[in-house]
């Protein structure tokens, strides 16, 4: 049995569902069902022959998911599997019951604990500054780098831009224009990504967990994850995620931080870190350290956040050097 | 804050239609902003805010909804 993973999505229309496939090039296949079993979006999701992985999500679009099992199970490219058989195992997963909707959206944790890590955010795409950025963060000695969308922008570079985060191992999340672009949805005058390139998006956790020293915590890019099909207030980091995008407009409005305050007892984190409002912020409220992941680049500047456990507990500085871009 | 306000006697219960916000919620959020609160917990009345931070005592509850009662039942 391939490992199976309830990820997320599910309102009244649709149910969404991640599978993690066995044998095949694509690590996973994403798709959606609708009433009883009408089928809908499937996306063989990195890696595999992209116009065969078209063709079978277009011939099965719309159709009823008992009607194409069939044609699909028993198919072998290798391993005594393919893309079609893997998509056949995966409904034969949904209708056992083995295979629940994933949930809204994607959570990843950073397994190991660190003492000291970097946060860069709101690249937009940038490539110069990216590569600047990790220049000057080779110095810092952080053993571990998140960023917190937006990777992409309204720029020529994305695709450089991911191909680089990816690299360089960047544990990072999708911002709103990131996860706009992993579903081919690009503003107008940018170029699409490539399919590997949409493919290493639409795989980014929208939350990222993480432990710095003895402190557990979550950082999310902003309101648009409140905004995806099936989004709870009560899935794990909502209440998090709401008191910072809604009551605290992102910890603008500073008189509403009694109210805050009299909600962290209830937070699973004591560290949240957020990027949406594109400022540099860092605020202590009810034993929980709010951080506010500023651009990337700004006024001449290149700016990253570290944060480091101490004897003296977390110490959060905002960096900046010069930085001309050519 | 909710329980003090159910826990008032059934003759002030009759005059009062009860809604409890949750803060966890985003409608809970929008409300509270709407009040223009800034701290929990918060009792709003007839739509205005009128205690916050604090839990009225049942004696000082009541009169207040009786003043508001009679006030628009002359």
């Amino acid at each position: 049995m391939s490992a199976l993973r309830g990820a997320v999505e599910q309102n009244n229309e649709f149910a969404s569902y991640v599978f993690h496939t066995q044998g095949v090039c694509p690590p996973e296949i994403h798709f959606r069902l609708s009433g009883e079993d009408t089928v809908h979006q499937v996306r063989f999701v990195g890696g595999g022959c992209p116009g065969n992985a078209l063709l079978v999500a277009r011939l099965v679009d719309g159709k009823p998911m008992n009607a194409i099992v069939e044609y699909l199970s028993g198919i072998e490219c290798r391993n005594d599997t393919s893309c079609p058989d893997q998509l056949a195992r995966a409904f034969a997963a949904v209708k056992k019951g083995d295979l629940q909707p994933a949930a809204t959206f994607k959570v990843a944790e950073d397994a190991v604990s660190r003492a000291r890590v970097c946060f860069i955010g709101n690249l937009d795409g940038n490539l110069e500054v990216l590569t600047a950025l990790l220049h000057a963060v080779k110095y810092e000695h952080v053993h571990a780098v998140y960023g917190i969308g937006n990777l992409t922008g309204l720029s020529e570079q994305n695709d450089n831009v991911v191909s680089m985060i990816n690299k360089h191992k960047i544990q990072a999340i999708a911002g709103q224009l990131d996860w706009q672009y992993a579903q081919g949805k690009e503003a107008a005058p940018v170029a699409p990504l490539s399919l590997k390139n949409r493919d290493i998006l639409l795989r980014l956790p929208q939350v990222l967990v993480f432990q710095i020293g003895d402190q557990k915590g979550m950082a999310f890019y902003g309101r648009y994850i409140q905004d995806l099909p099936g989004y709870s207030d009560f899935a794990p980091f909502a209440l998090e995620m709401n008191m910072v995008c809604d009551l605290t407009r992102f910890m603008k409005d500073e008189s509403v931080f009694p109210a805050l305050e009299a909600m962290t007892p209830q937070f699973s984190v004591r560290l949240v870190v957020f990027s949406e409002s594109g400022e540099w912020k860092h605020h202590d409220v009810g034993g929980v350290m709010f951080l506010g992941i500023g651009s990337a680049y700004e006024n001449g500047f290149i700016n990253w956040g570290i944060l480091e456990n101490t004897a003296d507990g977390l110490k959060y500085q905002v960096r900046k050097t010069r930085f001309s871009p050519e | 804050m909710a329980e003090s306000v159910k826990a008032l006697p059934n003759k002030i219960q009759e005059l009062i239609e009860i809604r409890e916000w949750d803060m966890r919620t985003r409608k809970g959020v929008d409300r509270f902003r709407e009040l223009k609160a800034r701290s929990l917990p918060s009792v709003a009345l007839d739509g205005t805010l009128v205690y916050e931070s604090l839990i009225p005592g049942q004696e000082e509850l009541i009169a207040e909804i009786e003043r508001r009662y009679r006030a628009k039942n002359p």
